[in-house]
Order: structure tokens, then sequence, then C-alpha cells
């Protein structure tokens, strides 16, 4: 590691987990201000990035939910997932239906498309992140066998 | 084919049980025709939103297709049970099989013209997997494509004759446009839909000039052709022109085509059927021979022809789908089938043999025999509609033709006697046996026994040609102008079956008839299309990262060009006006925006090392989300900023590993300079004359006032996105996973070639 990183070396763990908080804090606020799944995953994105560049690939692979493909898949999986329950209240595949949870101080508001804007996000953020770790491992891989 | 021994029986499933399943159907068939009178009809909504319904309409002539398709389907899946026995992907095949008879029935059956055309394409697509079933032999794949290519451009065509059709008719019910056929007389369209469905028709049903992929289409299991390249699949062309017939019957074009076309087909098959010898071969061409006749039938404009037809079509069944069958006996017994090599078969193979003959009687049209009922009426029908001499005399070739091929099959294999010792030749299992002398026999029985089949075969003719009165149709036979045709017909034929060979000589020097059929036509366009994909690819798909763009800037060019073109000319001093027009309130913060834009732009033109070029892309990126924030669009913004700080930081982890940038050659800058202007320019054109434009706003802002009551959400960019619009949302991050795994295979080679510059 070059010594002139140290710096980025030292913020890129506690940088990684606040990106990924952002990044969620965007997905779920996404609703009623600008954000949303889409967004959420690129800067989930980038603080995968970000990592990678500081750790490497491979540490930046381990620090995902799941693999790339298979969290790119569940998120598929998930967003084809959230219009089913429509179905059961005999309403079009993928209309959305809202619950409403009272906890006391506040009303929690649950929906199927939270779940879909979850699937857009983990589709987003596993495919792009696959695409770069495994470029990132190419090129590390070449300079691992000598210099450029 | 198949080299299996039909000696020992198979220890696994033979799917035996298969057959229970059009069994059941044909029992059930025949259990309504006995309870219910026909027709029967229902309707169930199928996409109501279009009004395309699910409309089933039965009556005499779909009944007899579908006591074909399931009493024949039965005993081909019996068949093929020991046919197939030593073959292990046999599952597949009953499953397409009974597949296709689905597909099969349902098209007999509909009456909404979209659901015929679902089922049409459905029995192509199924009978494509039936060819190729043995998808390693590289001819049966060849001959699966061109049958697929033949009869699926057929069934486009059929579809646009199809909705020509019911534009006309303003239903896309069959009845309803049979019923008003005579009131489109005078439709300036009715031509052009005419056409198409006579190609839709003629590929379907192997007419000429299309007729050549059904000989090629031999190549599929025995069992499979006997169904459907004799009895079920090749009879729809003719089912629907046979249809249509009453609607059309008056009209020159109709009349005169069908009965050109099908005097063609016949007379091109009978002589095709007289150069083969392949038994298999001679029998498809045969069969092309027959669909030929019917097409000629339905072309006769009395109504006694459509008896014909459907006599014809019953009798064809019932004697081809037998002669297949003994045809794949025989294969299956000695391996081969070429008729060369092949007599004295009788003492080894007498049940087959018997099959043969009895089939064979009625294809020639012997008396005693269905076949000669349905010669009878062809020639009766021929005399009431005083035809030209040319097509009797065609037909009466075709009809010796068929007599003489009957002779092959039934005699001149079996009888004669043995030039080698045959221990090795056994007859067929019995299940192989069973099904020709079922369906031979019946086809015997509807003989004696004409109280059966002549109320099906008037049920059946009147629904073709609703002009018939009277049900004793079948009685009357053997008049004596008909029987001294049949006479002379059965003479003809007799001297060609004894000329058989030097027959077949002759015509086997004939090499020009090879090269000048449309299948050599087919072979040379579909080079032809290797061929200019080769130069389009050359052409576009070059790699060179520059000229992709070059060519794309080029294409929106052009596109932006065209709409300025197509939306008339316009006064350009008052359009940019116009633009100015609309400067908005706080438009020096636009302007900033604008100049983060143009300064990335420059840099990127000046600077030549690759991460400075990374962060003036970066600057082009952040201007113009500056700019979507501007101008009321923060979530375009928000995102924008994302990808753009994504992109960097992955490009940033990648590019200092790549090294100097390569010097760029060969590149024509000033070229390239241009096209960069125009593009500029052309767009700002575009963007005067979208301002020029009257918005509408109607989808803003209902999506706006529809946003927080019906979705619960108050960014209404990603309402749309997950709520309003969220199938679209789906099918992209569905492209986004796929993509992904499409670039798996490349990612992985590029890791495992670490020392090649990537």
């Amino acid at each position: 590691m070059n010594p002139r990183a140290l710096m980025l070396e030292k913020a890129a763990r506690p940088l990684y987990w606040i990106m990924l908080a952002a990044a969620l804090w965007v997905l779920l606020r996404g609703h009623n201000a600008p954000g949303g799944g889409f967004v959420g995953g690129l800067i989930a994105l980038a603080a995968t990035a970000a990592y990678a560049i500081v750790f490497g690939a491979a540490a930046a692979r381990r620090r995902l939910p799941l693999g790339p493909l298979p969290l790119a898949a569940l998120g598929v999986a998930l967003a084809l997932f959230s219009g089913l329950p429509a179905l059961w209240w005999e309403r079009p595949y993928l209309s959305h239906l809202w619950f409403s949870l009272p906890l006391g101080f506040t009303d929690l508001k649950l929906s199927t498309v939270l779940l879909f804007d979850a699937g857009v996000f983990g589709a987003v953020w596993g495919a792009l992140a696959g695409y770069v770790l495994a470029l990132l491992r190419s090129v590390e891989a070449a300079a691992a066998e000598g210099p450029p | 084919m198949t080299t299996a021994s039909p000696h020992s029986e198979p220890s696994r499933s033979s799917y035996l049980w298969v057959a229970l399943l059009p069994l059941a159907g044909f029992i059930g068939l025949v259990w309504g025709l006995l309870q219910h009178p026909l027709p029967w009809r229902g309707a169930w909504p199928w996409v109501p939103v279009l009004g395309v319904e699910f409309s089933v309409y039965i009556d005499g002539f779909a009944a007899q297709f579908l006591a074909l398709i399931a009493g024949i389907g039965a005993l081909v899946v019996v068949y093929a049970s020991a046919y197939l026995a030593h073959e292990p992907a046999r599952g597949r095949l009953f499953l397409i099989l009974i597949a296709f008879m689905v597909a099969m029935a349902g098209a007999v059956s509909a009456d909404h013209l979209l659901l015929v055309f679902v089922c049409w394409e459905l029995t192509s697509l199924t009978s494509f997997l039936l060819v190729g079933f043995h998808h390693e032999d590289e001819r049966a794949r060849a001959s699966a494509r061109q049958a697929l290519l033949v009869t699926l451009s057929g069934g486009l065509a059929l579809l646009a004759a199809f909705i020509l059709l019911a534009d006309m008719a303003q239903s896309y019910s069959l009845r309803a446009i049979v019923e008003r056929g005579p009131t489109l007389v005078g439709d300036p369209r009715l031509p052009a839909a005419l056409a198409l469905l006579f190609a839709g028709c003629f590929t379907k049903s192997a007419q000429f000039p299309f007729h050549f992929w059904l000989p090629g289409a031999m190549s599929a299991p025995t069992p499979v052709s006997a169904y459907l390249h004799s009895a079920t699949m090749v009879n729809l062309g003719v089912y629907l022109l046979a249809r249509l017939d009453p609607a059309f019957n008056e009209l020159w074009l109709w009349e005169r085509t069908l009965l050109g076309v099908g005097t063609l087909t016949a007379v091109w098959g009978a002589v095709q059927s007289l150069r083969e010898r392949d038994l298999k071969l001679i029998l498809a061409w045969s069969t092309v021979s027959a669909l030929g006749t019917l097409t000629l039938l339905i072309g006769l404009p009395n109504p006694g022809a459509g008896l014909a037809v459907a006599t014809f079509l019953f009798a064809h069944a019932l004697y081809k789908a037998p002669l297949f069958f003994v045809a794949g006996n025989i294969d299956h017994a000695t391996g081969t089938r070429v008729i060369d090599r092949l007599t004295g078969l009788r003492r080894a193979m007498p049940w087959t043999s018997a099959a043969a003959l009895l089939a064979g009687l009625s294809m020639a049209g012997l008396p005693l025999s269905f076949g000669f009922v349905a010669k009878d009426l062809i020639s009766s029908a021929k005399a009431d509609a005083e035809v030209l001499a040319w097509v009797s005399y065609a037909t009466l070739f075709v009809n010796a033709a068929a007599a003489a091929v009957a002779g092959v099959a039934a005699i001149r294999i079996f009888g004669g006697g043995t030039a080698e010792p045959q221990d090795h030749v056994r007859e067929a299992p019995w299940r192989m046996v069973l099904p020709p002398l079922l369906i031979a026999l019946v086809g015997l029985e509807f003989e004696f026994l004409p109280n059966l089949a002549d109320p099906l075969l008037a049920e059946a003719a009147r629904s073709i040609s609703p002009g018939l009165d009277g049900t004793e149709i079948m009685a009357p036979y053997g008049s004596g102008a008909a029987v001294v045709a049949a006479e002379i017909t059965f003479l003809v034929g007799v001297v060609l079956f004894l000329a058989w060979d030097r027959l077949h000589d002759l015509l086997q020097r004939v090499h020009w008839l090879d090269h000048l059929g449309p299948a050599a036509f087919y072979e040379r366009a579909l080079g032809a299309v290797a061929v200019a994909a080769a130069w389009q690819t050359r052409l576009l798909q070059h790699g060179r990262l520059a000229a992709y763009l070059r060519s794309s800037l080029l294409g929106l060019l052009l596109l932006a060009a065209g709409a300025s073109l197509a939306s008339g000319a316009r006064d350009w001093i008052e359009l940019t006006a116009s633009l100015f027009a609309a400067w908005p309130e706080r438009g020096w913060l636009w302007l900033a925006a604008a100049a983060l834009i143009a300064v990335g732009a420059a840099a990127g033109l000046l600077l030549r090392d690759r991460m400075a070029l990374l962060m003036s892309s970066g600057l082009v990126g952040y201007g113009s989300a500056a700019l979507f924030l501007f101008t009321g669009a923060p979530d375009l913004a928000f995102t924008q900023f994302a990808v753009e700080t994504a992109l960097v930081v992955v490009a940033a982890s990648l590019l200092p590993r790549y090294g100097p940038p390569p010097a760029i050659e060969g590149e024509p800058r000033a070229l390239n300079a241009l096209v960069a202007l125009a593009c500029g320019a052309g767009t700002l054109a575009l963007l005067a004359q979208l301002f020029a434009l009257p918005a509408d706003r109607t989808l803003a802002d209902w999506f706006g006032a529809a946003s927080v009551p019906q979705a619960h959400g108050r960014n209404v960019v990603n309402v749309i996105i997950v709520d309003f619009r969220a199938l679209d949302t789906l099918g992209e991050i569905a492209v986004v996973l796929f993509s992904f795994i499409a670039a798996l295979p490349l990612l992985g080679a590029l890791a495992r070639r670490p020392s090649a510059p990537p």
C-alpha cells in the first residue's frame, strides 16, 4: 500500500459504513423526498468502489451482504414478489398496498412499494458492483504480474 | 433414423399411457356428436380490453378435423411408443406431440381470427421442434429451420390478411367474415388481403412454390411424419381455404388462383414422387400432390365440390397415415427405405403387408374402398363444374400417379420373390402393426357402412358449401362417366407402376428440375442473408470506439433533421427569440451551470492525461446535475450527482493501472469536429422547435394530482418509478441483472488473462 494513502486507508472503513447508511437513508426517504432505490444503489456502489480502491476487490466483495450476482438476483426477485400480494385482493399485478402499524408514538407505514424500491436498490448495487469488482480484479492481477 | 432392434421390448416407461389423452378427446367428441347437434359454440373473455375473446365454433367440418386429430393422434402415440422405445429423449417427443394436438384442435375450433392465428403459429412451432427432434443430425436441423422459416413467414402474411379481412368485415369472427364475404367483393383492399391469405395457406399446405419444405420435413421421426405431414398440420391451409370458400367462391381471382396453384402443385408433386427411390419421400411427394388436388377442388365453383373436399380429405388421411406407418415398420425391420432393396416382404411381415394392401387399395381409388368414393366425387364435381380441359388431364395424371405410388407401397415391396434370405427381418411389435391396420380398416368400413360416415361428411360438406342439400350424398355414386374415368385412371396407373423403373431413370436424368425448383431459390436466399449480415457487421461493428460514437451522433443528427423537416418550415429568427423569451427568473444560475459544462468540455478537448480527462468529464456531469437542480428537477439532479460520483470513483480506481493513453491514429479529426459542431447546432434547433410547441401538461398534472392520494408519496418522480410505471422499472432492473449475467463470461475471461492489456 502506498504510504501516502494512509489517510485514505484510515478513513475508508468508517466512510464505507457512513456511505452505506446514507444510501439506506436515501432509499427510505425516496417516496417523499428526492432519493429512492436507484440513487441509493448508486451511493452504495460508490461505497463499495471506494472500499475496493483501498483494500482490494476481494475485500470489498467480502463486505457485500451477498455475492454480486445473488444480490442483484435477490433484488429483481424482491421487486417481482412485491407485485404479488395485490393479486390476493384481486387487484392488478404491482398494485401497491399500504399498511399502517401503530407504534404508540407514531404510525409505522409499511408498503409493498418499499419492497419494490429495495429490489431496485439490490439490483443496481449487486449488478454494478459485480462489474466494478470484476474489472478491478483484472487490473489488480495485471499489477501483481509486473509494473504496467 | 432409428437403429434399434425391434426384438426387445423396452424395460422403462413406454409412454403408452399418453395415448389415453387423445383417446379421451376422441371418445368425448363422439359422445358429444351423439348427444348434441352441431354446431357447438362458446366464447370466453380473453383480452377484454382489446375485444379479443376466446371464441369457439365447431361445425361439421371442424368436427371432422377434430375426429382426425384425436383419432389418428391416439394411434400415432401408440405407434410411437413402440417405434421410439429405444430413444432416450422420447419423453420430450410425446410432450411436444400432445402440445401440437392441442394447438391443432384449437386452430380448427377457433372462431376469433387472432385465436386461429395463435394456434396456427403454435402448430408451426411444435412442428419445428418435432422435425428437428434428432437435433444432433445436421440435416434434421436444416429441415426444421426450413419448415419453420417457410411456415412462419406464411403465418405473418396470414396475420396481415386476418387484420385486413377483419377491418373490411368489421369483425374478427371467422363466421361473420364468411357471412359478409360477398359484400366485401368491391373493397379495393380485398385483392391484397387474398394474396396474403394465399401466402399463409399455401406455405402451410405445401402448395407450389412453397411445397419444398414438406419433403424436407421427412427427417422427422416416422410417427410424426404420419401425423403432421399427412393427416393434420399440412391440411390446415386447406382447412382455412375451404372455410372461406363460401365467401369468395364467386371471385375470379379466388377461383383461378386455387385452380391454377392446386393443379400445378398436384402435377409437380406427382412428377417428383415418380423421381424418388426412398419410400418415405415418395409418400411425401404424393402428399404434396394430394394437397394440390384439395386446393384445386376448393377452387371449383359448384357446391358439390365441398363434399369432394371433405371426403377426399378424410380418405387421404385414412390411407396416407397407414402408409407412413408401413414405411416406418419397413425401415425399422430392414434398416432401409429405398424401394430397390425391398422385395418379397409379405412373408416376413404379414400384418404390415395387409395394412399396406388395404391402404393402397384406397389410395389407388379401387372399388370397394373409401378412396374410390372420393375419386368418384372428385370426378363428378369436376364434371358438374365444366372445368378447363387441362385441369381434367392433370387430375387424371395425378390420380394415375397416386395409383402407381400405391402399387409401389402395397405390392412391389411386399410381393415378388426374395433375392436374399430375410432371417433378420421380423414383423414389427403389435403397437406398430395395430395402428396402420386399424386406420386402413376404418377407411374400408366407411365404404361398407356408409351410414357411419355419411352424416359426418354431409355435415362437413354443408359447412363448406352451404348450398348443398340432401343427405343421400354417397348413395348414387358410380355414374357411368365417373366409372369410365376411374377405369382410365386406373389403367394409366397400372402402366405407370409397371414402367416405374424406366420412368424413374428417365426422370432422374432431368437434372434441371433440381436447380429450377424454389428449394434452390430458398438456399440462395438463405446464403444471401448471411452475406448481407457479414457485410453490415463489417461496416458497423468495426470495434473502434470513436467511430461508433461518430455513427451514433450522425444517426441522431439525421433523426433530428428529419423531425425538423417533418414539422415544416419555421421562422428561425422567431424561434431563437422564443428561446430567449423563455428566460427564467434566476437565469444566471443556469448560465453558471452551462459554463461549468462548457469548461469541462473544453478541458476534454485540450487535455491528454487520462485522469485529467476523467475529471473534465466529471465536470460536465456535475454541470448537468446543477442545471437540473436549478430547473426544478432535484430528483434528476440527485441521481445525476450520484451517477457522476460513482463513475468517477470507479474509473479513478481503474485508470492509473492502464498506463499512458495510446496515441489515437487514423481518426479524421476535422470530420469529428464537424460532427460535434453539427450535433450541437442540431440539438439547439430541436430544442428551439420544442419550445415553440404548446406544452401538453395533461400527464404531468395528472401525476402531480394523483401522487399523494393514490400512491401515498410526495416525490412524484419516485412514485412514477415504483408505482405508476412499476412494470417498466421491473423490466429495467431485469435488464441490469441480465446484462451483468451476460457479461460474466467476459469478465471471467479478463481475470484469466491478466498479462494481456485489458
